[in-house]
């Protein structure tokens, strides 16, 4: 196990090097200006971009910039907030981010395992009609018009919460957008829970379970719920990183410094800014990877047949 | 159990009111859009200008009605010629208890000119001629070769290469604000104005929180600013807001005191009665309007050169319904190259661009008449259906969006054989495409940085890198330089109606196509007295401002 | 003791080819029960006598009649800023006027309404731009349609195949497809949409082209959980000591048995990439205005969403409406395909 770790954690750094120089590529093909000036002049820009190094051949420049990042140092911005170092700017918004997102990831997991449990067992019956329509409504519904729901009724009509986020009421004012982010993830779990947990209720083994006298909790614990795992595992893993880093347009509304505005503002903002969107990419394609590991490790755990190092039928 | 329900509503109560001591008291403010830099080199926006205008004070500041007033500067001495400024400062000083020196100015000065930053180009000969200028921002010349220097701490002598008559009012603009050197030179490298403690006020308030990118920021009332009696606000807290229907709602919860809104949100306030006694309107300077590539690299190569072509999609533009029915927040309908409302004459005291009828026989709602150009246009060019492309931008306000698809169904009405294909894009990538000449039509926007005319009509000279349309006059050049640097700088009234002629000759041509000039809707809470609104330079100032 | 003589007792006697008689191949299959059938045959009844996917069928159906003849009924184009002039003879624009109906409105109140506009009818009010809402929506409705069945597509032939395959062979091959599924995920959309711009007109081509590029992703990550469950149990075994082949076992054997995550997936996936297109359209580089999608429906009335609450309602419900009937469908779909639910 621990080698195959290893080897996965070797694999990953090769597998971000390649991410790190497609995206350094690409972001230097994309339209746009890394210094968006309405009243410099040519000569000017010209200047700053020498001074930046941006007229130097690519893979100097991408020496140069791995060198720097081998140092821990992601640069500073080229057009975003100007000349402030990235990880100032960085570090508050990975925070903000990563701790809305992972309550969010808590919450929906939480609430739409319960849900799709409850719409399995009452199958046919009101809930599970019920868990339906609020997870279609939960995926068709953005989360920021939730947002505005929540906001309108709990922070105006009823004055509960603050109308804006807070850092320094960081849990009351948590509220509104981490439960306007978890309803995707609620609505997608509940299906998936639900569906999974139906089938598996219908096969032999369940109800040879239930002819050996298994009932309830321990019933829908040992049996069932673990086979259903598997598929909410898989759906889950995506949407943990996606809500860890960030929605655009909740923290747009509700003022929240994250990653969401930032990285869209890197590269839809003032300007394509080559360093944010770079530093933003590792960031993300870093989580992403790790996620993934632990997955297939899980797979393992969960099901003791499933050995993804192993080879597959084919060769076998 | 009762007693712990008691209690456990009195500490419910504590916090709650605690919560409105602790807030209560501060001014709320919102702000369309992130403060991107605190350092005056790199402000580029209005909302950054506004906080450095908060925490910094220049020599000059603006009063009320936007003339310049003494601030660090007590008095200033111009000579004969005109060409040498000499600034005596009074006692103020830095938070830090430093006093502000004229060294803090020409170590300020020498650093913008170094860095060459968007806005140095106000110290350049286009707008302040400060001497020696030119060649530090342009061809990296030694700053110490600026024309500013200290002959004792309070004494800051500018020379200039001609008479600026309008170089008190540039004083108030945050690029000619002082930095304290020592402070400065402290600091690890690029951390300058990045929190509280790496930036220094000598202003009305203080920084009292900020990181670079944050959504809410506190300015606190400086103790030690030499002004202090005058300011009455405990500080103000800013938050950005995303969007027009958001801040409504913050406003009627009372989340904020000052708000921005714009289209349907100015409908539904100016309907009820309670919001409508808190809506005020005022200029906010930006002339939005349309330019055309008249290059032979746009436009089905270089149609757009043909002024009938132009002046016939001038004259199908409908600007009342523009901002009457989508814009909506106020802004006023355009007919001239220099908006009103910012410029007024120092001897008459005349608005520049008041008459708007100036140019009604070029620029107007005229569908007949824009026919009739279309037909001119068509025989001269031997074309007669058209297909441009409209760029704008897509984060540049609610209301562009609504205006590109408006403008593109009104001149496809009127002129039925021009089609326009309308592409958003950032306002970044609008520029690049503006400045590379890779483009057709644009729907753009220039607000003033200085209370002159020249500073839009400076921009269609040949070459400048803001005369998209890379249109090109020997009359109107000789004009503009006749007023800048020639004949007319020391003559007021001659250069005022020298700069009308070349506004004609820019009419005439149809080198752009104005529509409207920006309002800001604001909803002000009630109590909340002596905002100052402006449409150049600094949008809001809070010195004289009470909050009840 | 005397040796039982038993009858298989070997003799003597050696076999000849003429004591066997090779059967024709279809005489074979010999369960004439379920053979004769049909496979597709049984799954269109069971889908046909199931109750709520039938709903689910004519939502679907409605939904696309009107997204088709919608914009037609109305009277209006989908960009005609309808307007009437005002007291100043200027043509001013129907901008945001509440639903009406002016004959529902005159029964009701036994006048017509006072305004410049007293005579138009707007079934769902009208947007910023004075268009009507009803017609934007239905024409908005065929884009994001497109986008839906394109999704469906992608998922089920790229997004399925890919996990399946991934899942099956393993050890390396999967680990190669996985570190690529990594890098394809990593890029940022918008930075490969907006290089992707460059050579591509933009438009509703380019957003697929961008669906193509990720959106199968989800569905690989579950097709491939779901292959590396199944392939270890014993009737996969069973079916391989056979001699059936790799294709025979991937799409005949297990992809049965894993319809069911992979149609819950595909319903989760077409929400997401209808927002995809409206935010791709938001930056410029999918539909172009005037134009409209769902999704960029959904994103205009947002703007208004406190003051004209209307404006936002009518690109959601249809959407939810849409989705309700696409998970009807697939549900009855899942019932109809996975032997397991089958009362056989």
């Amino acid at each position: 196990m621990t080698k195959y770790v290893l080897k996965r954690v070797g694999m990953a750094l090769a597998t971000l090097l390649i991410i790190i120089f497609l995206l350094f590529v690409l972001v230097r093909i994309m339209p746009g200006n890394p210094f968006p000036a309405e009243r410099m002049n040519d000569q000017q820009i010209a200047n700053k971009r020498a001074e930046m190094g941006l007229d130097d051949p690519i893979p100097v420049q991408f020496f140069n910039y791995m060198v720097k990042l081998l140092h821990g140092d992601f640069g500073n911005g080229t057009s975003l907030y100007n000349g402030a170092p990235i990880k100032t700017v960085l570090s508050t918004c990975v925070a903000n981010s990563f701790r809305i997102g992972g309550m969010a990831v808590l919450l929906g997991t939480i609430v739409g395992l319960l849900l799709g449990i409850c719409a399995a067992l009452n199958r046919g019956r009101f809930l599970d009609g019920f868990c339906t329509v609020v997870s279609i409504l939960g995926v068709c519904v953005p989360s920021y018009v939730f947002l505005i729901f929540l906001q309108y009724n709990f922070a105006y009509k009823l004055p509960l919460l603050p109308y804006f986020f807070d850092s320094t009421k960081f849990l009351k004012s948590s509220v509104v957008p981490v439960v306007s982010m978890s309803l995707f993830t609620m609505s997608t779990i509940a299906r998936f829970t639900r569906n999974e947990m139906v089938e598996v209720i219908d096969s032999d083994y369940v109800r040879l379970a239930e002819s050996k006298g298994l009932y309830g909790g321990s019933l829908v614990r040992r049996h069932v719920l673990r086979n259903a795992l598997i598929p909410i595992v898989t759906v889950l893993a995506p949407l943990v990183v996606d809500l860890l880093t960030g929605a655009l347009v909740v923290e747009k509304i509700y003022g929240i410094n994250g990653i969401g505005k930032l990285m869209v503002d890197a590269i839809a903002g003032e300007g394509v800014d080559y360093n944010y969107v770079l530093a933003l990419g590792i960031l993300y394609s870093s989580l992403y990877i790790g996620i993934m590991l632990v997955v297939d490790i899980l797979y393992g755990a969960l099901d003791p047949r499933i050995r993804v190092a192993a080879k597959g039928g084919a060769d076998e | 159990m009762k007693k712990w329900i008691a209690l456990g509503l009195f500490a419910v109560m504590l916090f709650t009111c605690l919560g409105a001591f602790a807030e209560d008291q501060y001014l709320s403010v919102m702000l369309s859009t992130n403060v991107m830099s605190l350092d005056t080199n790199l402000a580029t926006d209005g909302e950054s200008f506004e906080v450095i205008a908060d925490c910094i004070d220049g020599l000059t500041q603006m009063d009320a009605d936007g003339a310049a007033i003494p601030a660090i500067a007590e008095s200033y001495d111009i000579s004969e010629d005109g060409k040498t400024y000499t600034f005596h400062l009074r006692d103020a000083q830095w938070q830090n208890g430093t006093p502000v020196t004229a060294n803090d100015f020409v170590f300020a000065w020498r650093r913008i000119c170094q860095e060459a930053g968007e806005y140095a180009y106000l110290f350049d000969s286009s707008v302040g001629c400060v001497k020696g200028a030119d060649a530090i921002i342009y061809e990296g010349a030694d700053p110490t070769t600026l024309g500013v220097s200290a002959p004792d701490e309070k004494t800051f002598v500018v020379e200039l290469e001609v008479p600026v008559s309008f170089f008190p009012s540039l004083m108030y603009f945050p690029t000619f604000y002082p930095i304290n050197e020592e402070f400065y030179n402290s600091l690890e490298a690029g951390t300058y104005g990045t929190s509280p403690e790496t930036f220094l006020a000598n202003g009305a308030f203080v920084l009292e929180s900020y990181t670079p990118g944050t959504a809410n920021l506190t300015v606190k009332k400086n103790e030690t600013y030499w002004d202090a009696d005058r300011v009455q606000l405990p500080g103000i807290k800013y938050q950005v807001v995303g969007s027009s229907d958001n801040a409504l709602t913050a406003f009627k919860t009372g989340a904020l005191n000052v708000v921005t809104i714009s289209g349907n949100q100015v409908a539904s306030a100016e309907k009820d009665a309670a919001l409508s006694q808190n809506l005020k309107v005022t200029g906010a300077g930006y002339l939005w309007y349309l330019t055309f590539s008249q290059t032979e690299n746009n436009a089905q190569g270089g149609m757009l050169a043909n002024a009938n072509l132009r002046l016939a999609i001038s004259n199908a533009l409908d600007r009342e319904a523009l901002v009457e029915d989508y814009v909506m927040d106020g802004s006023l309908d355009t007919y001239t190259a220099v908006p009103p409302q910012f410029a007024a004459s120092a001897t008459t005291g005349e608005d520049f661009s008041a008459d708007q009828e100036r140019f009604a026989d070029v620029c107007g709602y005229n569908p007949e008449k824009a026919v009739e150009y279309f037909d001119a246009a068509v025989a001269e060019l031997g074309v007669d259906t058209f297909t441009f492309t409209m760029i704008y931008g897509n984060n540049e306000g609610d209301e562009v969006a609504k205006v590109a698809q408006a403008i593109k169904s009104q001149i496809e009405e009127t002129l039925p054989n021009i089609t326009i294909n309308l592409q958003p894009m950032t306002k970044a990538e609008r520029i690049d495409k503006m400045q590379n000449d890779n483009y057709d039509v644009a729907l753009t926007r220039w607000g003033p940085d200085y209370a002159d005319p020249m500073t839009y009509l400076g921009m269609w000279i040949t070459d400048n890198s803001n005369n998209y349309g890379f249109w090109s006059n020997a009359e109107y050049d000789q004009l503009i330089a006749d007023c800048t640097t020639g004949a007319y700088i020391s003559d007021y009234d001659a250069r005022w109606a020298a700069m009308y002629d070349a506004e004609t000759l820019v009419m005439q041509e149809a080198v752009i196509a104005p529509l409207y000039t920006k309002a800001n809707a604001n909803l002000i809470s009630a109590g909340v007295e002596g905002i100052e609104f402006h449409p150049v330079a600094l949008n809001r100032v809070y010195k004289n401002t009470t909050l009840q | 003791m005397k040796k039982p003589v038993l009858a298989c007792e070997p003799s003597n006697y050696t076999p000849v080819a003429g004591d066997f008689e090779l059967l024709e191949q279809q005489d074979i299959q010999t369960d004439k029960n379920f053979a004769s059938q049909g496979y597709w045959k049984g799954v269109a009844i069971h889908f046909s006598r199931n109750r709520r996917a039938m709903v689910g069928l004519v939502i679907v159906v409605l939904m696309i009649l009107l997204a088709v003849f919608g914009p037609m009924i109305s009277g209006y184009r989908y960009d005609e800023i309808v307007s009437a002039l005002n007291a100043k003879g200027r043509k001013k624009a129907a901008v945001g006027i509440s639903p009406r109906i002016p004959a529902i409105h005159e029964f009701v109140t036994g006048s017509p309404y006072d305004d410049i506009y007293a005579d138009k009818t707007f079934l769902f009010g009208t947007d910023d731009l004075g268009r009507d809402l009803w017609t934007r929506t239905w024409y908005g409705a065929r884009v994001s349609l497109l986008i839906a069945f394109v999704t469906i597509l992608i998922d089920m032939i790229i997004g399925m195949s890919y996990g399946l395959l991934s899942g099956y062979f393993g050890g390396r091959v999967d680990n190669v497809m996985q570190r690529f599924v990594e890098i394809a995920n990593s890029i940022p959309r918008l930075v490969i949409v907006s290089v992707l711009a460059i050579f591509m007109p933009k438009g509703i081509g380019l957003v697929i082209v961008a669906l193509l590029l990720t959106e199968w992703i989800g569905m690989s990550k579950i097709a491939r959980a779901e292959m590396l469950k199944m392939k270890e149990q014993e009737y996969v075994l069973a079916s391989r000591t056979l001699g059936a082949s790799n294709t025979h076992i991937i799409f005949k054997e297990i992809l049965p048995n894993t319809i069911g995550p992979i149609i819950t997936q595909v319903m989760f996936s077409i929400p997401t990439a209808i927002f995809t297109e409206a935010f791709l359209s938001f930056v410029g580089v999918g539909i172009v205005l005037p134009q409209c999608s769902i999704g960029t429906l959904i994103e205009d009335g947002f703007n208004n969403i406190t003051t004209l609450p209307y404006q936002i309602l009518p690109p959601i419900a249809v959407l939810a409406l849409l989705m309700l009937g696409f998970n009807f469908i697939g549900d009855g779909l899942r019932e109809a395909l996975a032997p397991k639910l089958e009362d056989m």
